[in-house]
């Protein structure tokens, strides 16, 4: 399977990569060829471009790949070069990602995510699709091959197969997120709603003063808002999840098509988020925490970390209950706290819940959007109980469950504070217990 | 101390008293800065005594409340070694209660400012994946640090557990 011939990039590389300053000083110098008058701007842009061109011929020239002893090298470098090694079975996901004017051209980008990697080291830019993706095929592959001889474990070797399938059953698609229910739950985001608010706020002073009294200071943030909830939709336009053996594949992207894929046994927790007019309609939105990927936008547009933007409740609990390898935070019993937190959270008292079971812990918070936070219980970093002065003369505690970097924050706050403390020993317990019922493979 | 924050099986070990000594020093210079800087601005600009006794009153009785504050804090330090994790707990006014299993360790370090040196102790600070873990345990005695992180560092490579 070794391939020894080196490749190289696609020769549009350099055009794409340079797309803007090439159309930009491109149709000044046109212009000014056109109109006969060749100034020293035009003559300035046109050295650069040439000397540009020159650099990104020689780049192309120069940078190769190939697999090589279980390792994918890269070589790059135009006057100092470099050799980069990536190890194939340290490979923990390859994403496939088209920016705007890559995809214009049939080209794509392979980010690979390497284990121990702060944040993702290789990428190569720009393949043709296809080439792509069959490199994305034919590493993955790789890797598993590599991992299996190395480790001949039965768990290990199911850890990047989903629930036991043959690796040729093609991509089987979960869940797909329609236009109209996209713009529809954009346009019922608290977002929106501050926006309106703020609207009819100004044309109330409008009507009631005559002038467009503090217009000027609020367009910059109204264009803000209003950028955001358009790249919330560009982002998630065309969102599909499906099922492959190396996990849960996301597709999205109106503009900058992107492909992810997460393997489920990196997962350290997920966030249901339900958002006021979005219950009345059972809607819910899915975000994961991924060992490795920090935290994601949060609630600013798409991120690496969602795994359904919109969708039935119902299918939102089962894809949390598929990511989760099974356990279904649902079945948790969640417990309110005592009446007497509305001495510290007036309003959100109401909505603090929480549970655990043998394998879940989960928190609930929040009445304009509601979060439901769960972590498993063998993913606990570390556990802290907390008390400030005000809680400590009513008798209450916070309990927080600390995890990776990652949407996903169960935190249990003002519980009674007997029962904070039993469920600190609790989780403490359970959460020794459950990381020794790791496959060791799973590192 | 009350229940919440009951030590697991024994007591909780304590930090040194260097500790204590060490922020007063700190505190006690910070006053007696305080105070010349206030006796200069007033022979400089003539300010009128009864303003002046009544500011140094303030700086005098807010460092009493900081030297008793930092008896307290310290006090409120501790940490005991279990068989899978560490608990520490801190804080007299926001308390805390952490424990950390030796298996999510990432690694343990020590540091130990001039300051800390001059007083023979040192911070020891456990890092797990999540950036708010927070586990740390300062004015350890540098011998008692130095045993902490290696049996820490031990244990952590014993029981390892993946992400």
């Amino acid at each position: 399977m070794t391939q020894r011939t080196a490749r190289r990039l696609s020769p549009l590389t350099p055009v794409v990569r340079s797309f803007i300053v090439v159309v930009a000083a491109g149709t000044t110098v046109l212009r000014d060829i056109t109109r006969g008058d060749l100034g020293p701007t035009a003559v300035m842009f046109a050295l650069l471009l040439l000397a540009g061109g020159a650099y990104g011929v020689a780049s192309w020239v120069r940078t190769k790949f190939w697999i090589e002893a279980d390792e994918l090298r890269v070589d790059t470098g135009v006057l100092s070069r470099q050799s980069r090694r990536i190890r194939i079975d340290r490979l923990q996901g390859i994403d496939i990602v088209q920016p705007f004017v890559a995809r214009l051209f049939g080209l794509a980008e392979l980010r690979m995510d390497v284990a121990g990697g702060s944040a993702r080291e290789g990428s190569l830019a720009y393949l043709p699709l296809s080439d792509a993706r069959e490199l994305k095929d034919l590493l993955l592959a790789r890797r598993d091959a590599v991992r299996e001889a190395a480790a001949p474990d039965p768990a290990e070797a199911s850890d990047a197969a989903a629930p036991a399938q043959p690796a040729t059953v093609p991509d089987r698609v979960i869940a797909r997120v329609d236009l109209q229910t996209l713009v529809l739950s954009i346009l019922l985001s608290p977002e929106t709603l501050s926006l309106a608010v703020f609207g009819v706020g100004l044309l109330v002073v409008f009507i009631a003063s005559g002038t467009w009294l503090g217009v000027s200071a609020t367009v910059p943030v109204f264009l803000g808002m209003g950028l955001a909830l358009f790249k919330r939709f560009s982002g998630n336009y065309g969102f599909t999840v499906s099922e492959t053996p190396a996990g849960l594949q996301v597709r999205r992207g109106l503009f900058d098509l992107n492909t992810q894929t997460i393997a489920l046994h990196r997962v350290q927790g997920v966030v249901v988020s339900e958002p006021v007019f979005w219950r009345a309609l059972g809607w819910a939105r899915l975000d994961v925490s991924i060992a490795g990927y920090g935290n994601g936008a949060g609630d600013e547009g798409p991120s690496a970390s969602t795994v359904l933007p919109v969708g039935d409740r119902r299918l939102v609990t089962q894809l949390a209950v598929h990511v989760l390898r099974g356990t279904d935070p649902e079945q948790v019993a969640l417990r309110p706290v005592p009446r007497r937190a509305r001495w510290v959270a007036p309003v959100v008292h109401r909505t603090l819940r929480t549970g655990t079971d043998e394998r879940l812990v989960v928190s609930r918070e929040g009445w304009l959007t509601r979060r439901t936070h769960v972590a498993p219980q063998a993913r606990i970093q570390s556990l802290r109980i907390t008390q400030g002065p005000w809680q400590r003369r009513l008798g209450l505690a916070d309990v927080h469950v600390d995890s990776p970097p990652g949407p996903a924050k169960v935190r249990a706050r003002h519980r009674d504070a007997a029962e904070a403390r039993r469920l600190f020993d609790v989780e403490v317990a359970m959460g020794a217990w459950a990381r020794r019922q790791l496959p060791t493979g799973e590192r | 101390m009350n229940d919440l924050f009951a030590p697991p099986g024994n007591d909780w070990r304590p930090v040194s008293p260097q500790l204590r000594r060490l922020r007063r020093a700190v505190l006690s210079a910070v006053l007696v800065g305080l105070l010349l800087a206030l006796a200069g601005v007033t022979v400089v600009l003539a300010l009128p005594t009864g303003l002046v006794a009544a500011a140094a009153v303030a700086l005098v009785l807010a460092a009493a409340l900081g030297w008793f504050g930092i008896g307290r804090n310290v006090r409120f330090w501790g940490y005991a070694e279990r068989d899978d994790d560490l608990y520490i707990t801190h804080g007299a006014l926001f308390r805390e209660l952490i424990a950390v299993p030796y298996g999510r360790m990432q690694f343990v370090d020590i540091t130990s400012g001039p300051l800390e040196r001059a007083y023979g102790i040192a911070t020891v600070r456990l890092h797990t994946a999540s950036p708010r873990t927070n586990a740390r345990i300062p004015g350890l005695p540098a011998e008692e640090a130095a045993r902490l992180r290696d049996r820490l560092t031990e244990l952590g490579e014993a029981q390892a557990a993946g992400l």
